[in-house]
């Protein structure tokens, strides 16, 4: 009965109800959206890191990967080290540089990473072949479409570039091999990559067994933090930077969205409140009539109390689901404007949709329409029944 | 420390990393460009507007993230405005009957209910313009203490107040327009439930 007389009442008025819950829809979508930014993030980038199955990262000292040209010296000591640790399954050293290639008189820039094709962590092959020769080299869409080249043809690659002679360290005819997506890559990046012994020949004595990063698969059953702590104590050349760690760091860097996320989340969720809670009270001033009647004819205030608390989580329940669609489409847009970040993965996503997101979204709407009603349930209850009858009489 | 000092310190000699150039406001400076980088041996001249571009990307996308946020904030308000003139309106079924039986033209109502609710949209707006102050305030001394920067991440100018009590006065017009639209095209018996 209660659900009856609930739905009857929310009928009689359908504009000011259909508004009602149009308005909780748009609080509702971006409800979702800044829970999906506020948790979305941390989980895509863990996503990122995991992808490819390795658990810690060393990097140069006091920094992060590849957020300097600082390398890490004595690549083979460093190795041999790490394998006399029983919990490390495999490292995968990698050394990065910036590379130009001469194609058709023009001078393309972009980055290369020398990396271990039978361990390396960085890209995935889409065609061709891999770099399992020292002459070739693997590059992804954005360059190939750049140097407008097929597979197999010969590239003139240059690197180790001194602004002040204007010459390189080394120059290299490879041949290009495949097409790769690199996975940690941004999408208007130019990349390649080729073996880490070539890079090193290429850019001469002074890179000489040095990495940029070290990536590190530890032994299943192992615990990847006492691994890292480990290599700290070992290995005083750099910073061993686990999932969590660098999961932590990257909270640190991007705080400023996650505190907008609860400041816009909260601010959405108090004006779906509140425009539900103005709509039941003006709702319950207008019966005021109808209500004296039925408590006069022996409804219980409980009864009248649930009734409009239903009313209310209707409208709420009515304009999260309808938000939901809503705050995917918008999350989807504001996604796209987030992802041209410079140097952003592309694997990354700001709005990662969760269905942990969408019920705490529904959870907290579900929550606050129950709060919204019991304001209005409680006047509604609460009024004098011969007073309210007398005034509607004269009314 | 002074250039020299640091020079020394470091062992970098006498290098830099870069300079930078003031011109004379009449100098050309598309001229002055050309002639450095014809000569230049080791470095490159850039004009400092294109410089700002390019690292200004960052604060690019942020603002463009801002402006779309913004965008979903007026359409929220928005609706919450006419929701909220509907209702403030359809209480007043009874009254507005009245005053049609006594003859008062459809139009004066309607007008009589805009300017109610743009004096509403006025009064919202400049508790918002209060509130966007004291917001402006908190969210420049939390970030500027969080990044160690002087930078004003959020500013209030008057144009951007001006935008703002702009745009809810229209909006909140036009809600009032919407809202009694509905209620003066009933004919005055009906509003009183006859």
């Amino acid at each position: 009965m209660r659900l009856t007389l609930a739905r009857a009442a929310l009928i009689r008025h359908r504009a000011r109800t259909l508004l009602a819950v149009l308005g909780v829809a748009v609080a509702a979508a971006m409800l979702l959206d800044m829970v999906m930014l506020a948790t979305g993030m941390r989980e895509s980038f863990r996503q990122l890191l995991v992808s490819r199955g390795f658990d810690i990262r060393l990097a140069p000292k006091g920094t992060l990967p590849f957020d300097t040209d600082a390398t890490i010296p004595s690549v083979s000591a460093i190795t041999s080290v790490l394998r006399s640790n029983p919990d490390v399954r495999e490292i995968s050293p990698v050394l990065g540089a910036a590379m130009h290639i001469q194609a058709e008189g023009r001078d393309i820039s972009g980055s290369v990473l020398g990396i271990d094709p039978s361990v390396q962590g960085d890209y995935e092959l889409l065609s061709g072949k891999d770099v399992s020769d020292p002459d070739a080299i693997v590059v992804n869409d954005h360059l190939l479409n750049q140097l407008r080249a097929r597979m197999g043809d010969t590239l003139n690659v240059a690197t180790g570039y001194d602004p002040q002679t204007r010459t390189y360290s080394g120059q290299r005819k490879l041949v290009l091999s495949g097409r790769v997506r690199f996975i940690y890559g941004a999408a208007e990046q130019s990349s390649g990559a080729v073996r880490r012994e070539t890079l090193e020949a290429m850019e001469g004595g002074a890179r000489r067994d040095r990495a940029s990063l070290f990536m590190i698969r530890v032994r299943s059953g192992a615990d990847p933090d006492r691994v890292r702590d480990w290599i700290e104590t070992y290995i005083p050349t750099v910073s061993a930077i686990s999932i969590a760690t660098a999961i932590a760091q990257v909270d640190q860097r991007l705080s400023y969205f996650r505190q907008l996320a609860v400041i816009l989340g909260a601010v959405s969720l108090f004006v779906g409140f509140l425009l539900v809670t103005t709509l039941m009270t003006v709702s319950v001033n207008e019966r005021t009539g109808e209500i004296a009647v039925m408590r006069a004819i022996g409804i219980s205030r409980e009864h009248i109390v649930e009734q409009i608390v239903v009313e209310g989580v209707a409208i709420s329940v009515a304009g999260a689901v309808l938000g939901l669609g809503l705050g995917l489409v918008t999350a989807r847009y504001l996604n796209a404007i987030l992802s041209a970040f410079p140097g952003l993965p592309t694997a990354i996503d700001f709005f990662l949709f969760q269905p942990q997101a969408a019920w705490s979204a529904l959870g907290l709407l579900i929550i606050s329409g129950i709060g919204a009603g019991i304001y209005p349930a409680w006047r509604a209850a609460s009024l004098p029944i011969s007073e309210s009858l007398r005034r509607e009489a004269i009314a | 420390m002074h250039l020299d000092q640091l020079q020394s310190i470091s062992g970098y000699g006498d290098r830099v990393d870069r300079f930078a150039v003031a011109t004379r406001s009449s100098a050309n400076v598309s001229r002055l460009l050309k002639e450095i980088n014809d000569v230049a041996f080791g470095f490159r001249a850039y004009r400092s507007r294109d410089i700002a571009v390019e690292t200004s990307r960052t604060f690019q996308v942020v603002s463009r993230f801002h402006r779309a946020i913004g965008v979903i904030t007026i359409v929220a308000s928005s609706l919450f405005l006419l929701c909220i003139m509907v209702l403030k309106v359809e209480e007043r079924r009874r009254d507005i009957a009245a005053l049609r039986l006594m003859g008062i033209s459809r139009w004066s109502i309607v007008k009589s209910i805009i300017i109610e609710a743009a004096l509403v949209a006025v009064l919202g707006s400049a508790l918002g313009v209060l509130l966007g102050l004291i917001g402006s305030l908190i969210v420049n001394w939390h970030y500027q203490a969080l990044y160690h920067t002087p930078l004003e991440f959020s500013i209030v100018t008057p144009e951007i107040v001006g935008m703002s009590v702009l745009l809810s006065l229209v909006l909140g017009a036009a809600a009032g327009v919407l809202a009694s639209l509905r209620l003066v095209r009933t004919p005055p018996l009906v509003l009183l439930g006859r």
